[in-house]
C-alpha cells in the first residue's frame, strides 16, 4: 500500500466518522484542530485498526498533540511490520 | 439539620481485606497494584495491571448455601459492611431494623457472573445457564444481601453513577437521615470489575496505563483499575450519641452537580460546582479545608482539570492545601472509589497522617499544587473533602470534619 493510499484512506476515514469536510483535512492538523472531540477521536482510531487490520499504541494515538501526518506514519509503521512479520 | 457521624468502617481492598490493613498501607505509602492474575499473555495489548484483591477465600467468610447466591461484588461489599457494623456496634433490633436504610453504590455490579454466563452462551455453546445467574448479577444483589444478613428493613436499593457512585450513595444517606425518613444506615460502594470483558472495554477507551497510575505527575498515560469496598455506619448523632457509639468522624456535607457536557470529558465548571455545593452543605469555608482526596486517576485530562478546579473554588487557599490520590495504591475501584478514598480520609483525620500521591515522577505544568509526593507526610487534619468525577459528567464531593 502507497503513501498516499494510506493517506486517502485515513483521511476519508476521519472526515467520515468525524463527519468534516475531507477538504479540511491536511496531514499538519490535529484531530483537535479540526474538532473532533476526544471520543470521536478514539472512534477514528478504532476504525483505522479496522480497516487496515492493524493496532496503534496509545503512544500513537496523541489527539491534543499529534498531527493526522503522525498518524499515517503510525499506521504505515505498522503496516510495515505486518508485512515482515506475516 | 440533624448532625450526621460515622461510626463504623470496613473495607476490602488490594491493600488487605479489612478497614486496618487498607489504612495501613495507605499510610505506609504501598501499592497494591501489580500483574492481573487470571489473565493470560495476548490477551490485552500491554499492560495487564491492577490493583486486585488478593488471596481472598470466600469459603472463609460463607457458607455454602449464602455463597451459592454470591457474585465476587456481594461477597466484597458483605466483608466490609459486616466489619463496619461489628466496630460501631449497632444492632439491628425492634424499631432500628426499620429505621435503618442500605445504600450500595456499584458502577457495573455482578461482573464475573455476567461473564462467564456469556463465555458459556457464546464461546461454549452450552445451552445451560446456572439458575441463579440473576440473583447474582442484578445490581442490587449487594444492598440486598447486606439487609438479609443483617435483618435491615428500611429501605435499601443501589446506586449507579459509575465513579461517583460511592459518594453519590452517601449523599443519598446523608439525606435521608437528615429528613427524618431513617436514623441510620450502611453506605458504601463495592466493584468487582476485574475481568476480561471488562478490561478490554476499558483499553479500547485508550485511557488504561501500561505502566502504573501517576497522578498529577509528569508522564503520566491513565488509570490502573482496582476492585474491592468499602462499607460505612452513618447515624444521626444523638442516635449514636444514645448508643454510646464510638465516633470516628463527621458526615459534614454533600454535593452534587453534573456536566451537561460531554460524556467523557471532565468539566472544571461542573466539578467547581459539586465542590462548591459539599462546602456550603457542610458550612465550611474553602479556608477551613486542610485535605483534599482527589479524584486523581491519573489520565491527562481529569488531573489537569482537577488541578483547575481547586483553583477556582479555593483561590490563594488552594497553594496551602494537602492533596493527595491514592488511587495508586488501591487502584481505581470505579463505584467503590469514594468508598475507599473515605478510609483514606478517615485515617488521615484519626491518625494525622497524609497519604502519598504514589509513581510522582514530577511535576507537570499542569498541576502545580502540592500533591505529597511518593511520601506519607504528618499533617494534621480537621477538615477535608473527597471528590468523585465520573463519566457522563456526574460529580459528587463528601465533606468530613474531625469530631
Amino acid at each position: 500500500m502507497s503513501n498516499e493510499q494510506v493517506q486517502q484512506a485515513t483521511f476519508d476515514i476521519i472526515a467520515k466518522q468525524a463527519k468534516i469536510d475531507i477538504a479540511t483535512i491536511t496531514p499538519e492538523s490535529t484531530l483537535k484542530d479540526l474538532g473532533v472531540a476526544s471520543l470521536d477521536a478514539i472512534e477514528v482510531v478504532f476504525d483505522l485498526e479496522e480497516h487496515f487490520d492493524i493496532q496503534l499504541p496509545n503512544e500513537d494515538a496523541d489527539f491534543e498533540n499529534g498531527t493526522i501526518g503522525d498518524l499515517i506514519k503510525a499506521i504505515e509503521r505498522q503496516l510495515a511490520a505486518k508485512n515482515t512479520t506475516g | 439539620m440533624r448532625r450526621l457521624v460515622i461510626t463504623g468502617m470496613g473495607a476490602i481492598s488490594a491493600l488487605g481485606h479489612d478497614a486496618a490493613s487498607t489504612w495501613k498501607g495507605m499510610a505506609e505509602g504501598r501499592s497494591g497494584i501489580g500483574p492481573i492474575h487470571h489473565i493470560l499473555p495476548g490477551q490485552l495489548r500491554n499492560g495487564g495491571i491492577a490493583a486486585e484483591v488478593v488471596d481472598f477465600d470466600p469459603t472463609q467468610h460463607f457458607d455454602e448455601s449464602r455463597l451459592n447466591q454470591l457474585d465476587v461484588v456481594s461477597q466484597y461489599a458483605l466483608v466490609a459492611a459486616r466489619e463496619a457494623i461489628e466496630q460501631s456496634g449497632i444492632t439491628f433490633e425492634g424499631e432500628t431494623a426499620a429505621r435503618t436504610a442500605v445504600v450500595v453504590g456499584t458502577g457495573v455490579g455482578g461482573e464475573t457472573t455476567r461473564d462467564e454466563q456469556y463465555e458459556k452462551l457464546y464461546g461454549e455453546h452450552a445451552g445451560r445457564f446456572h439458575p441463579l445467574g440473576i440473583i447474582r448479577m442484578m445490581m442490587n444483589a449487594p444492598a440486598s444481601q447486606i439487609s438479609m444478613v443483617h435483618g435491615i428493613t428500611g429501605p435499601a436499593f443501589a446506586l449507579a453513577s459509575a465513579c461517583s457512585s460511592s459518594n453519590h450513595a452517601f449523599a443519598q444517606a446523608a439525606m435521608m437521615i437528615r429528613s427524618g425518613l431513617v436514623d441510620a444506615a450502611v453506605v458504601g460502594g463495592t466493584e468487582a470489575c476485574i475481568t476480561l470483558g471488562t478490561l478490554r472495554s476499558w483499553e479500547a477507551m485508550r485511557v488504561l496505563a501500561p505502566d502504573t497510575c501517576r497522578p498529577f505527575s509528569s508522564g503520566r498515560r491513565g488509570i490502573v483499575l482496582g476492585e474491592g469496598a468499602g462499607m460505612f455506619v452513618v447515624e444521626a448523632l444523638e442516635h449514636a450519641q444514645a448508643r454510646g457509639a464510638t465516633i470516628l468522624a463527621e458526615l459534614a456535607g454533600t454535593g452534587m452537580s453534573s456536566d451537561a457536557g460531554d460524556i467523557a470529558a471532565p468539566s472544571e465548571i461542573g466539578a467547581s460546582a459539586a465542590v462548591t455545593a459539599a462546602l456550603r452543605d457542610a458550612r465550611m469555608a474553602p479556608e477551613d479545608v486542610d485535605y483534599i482526596n482527589a479524584h486523581g486517576t491519573g489520565t491527562v485530562a481529569n488531573d489537569s482539570t482537577e488541578t483547575r478546579t481547586i483553583h477556582r473554588v479555593f483561590g490563594a487557599h488552594a497553594r496551602e492545601l494537602v492533596i493527595s490520590s491514592t488511587k495508586p495504591m488501591h487502584g481505581h475501584a470505579l463505584g467503590a472509589a469514594g468508598a475507599l478514598e473515605l478510609i483514606a480520609v478517615l485515617g488521615a483525620m484519626r491518625e494525622g497522617i497524609v497519604p502519598p500521591t504514589l509513581g510522582y515522577l514530577g511535576p507537570d505544568p499542569a498541576c502545580d499544587l502540592d500533591y505529597v509526593p511518593n511520601e506519607p507526610r504528618r499533617v494534621k487534619v480537621d477538615a477535608a473533602i473527597s471528590n468523585s468525577f465520573a463519566f457522563g459528567g456526574l460529580n459528587a464531593v463528601v465533606a468530613l470534619r474531625k469530631f
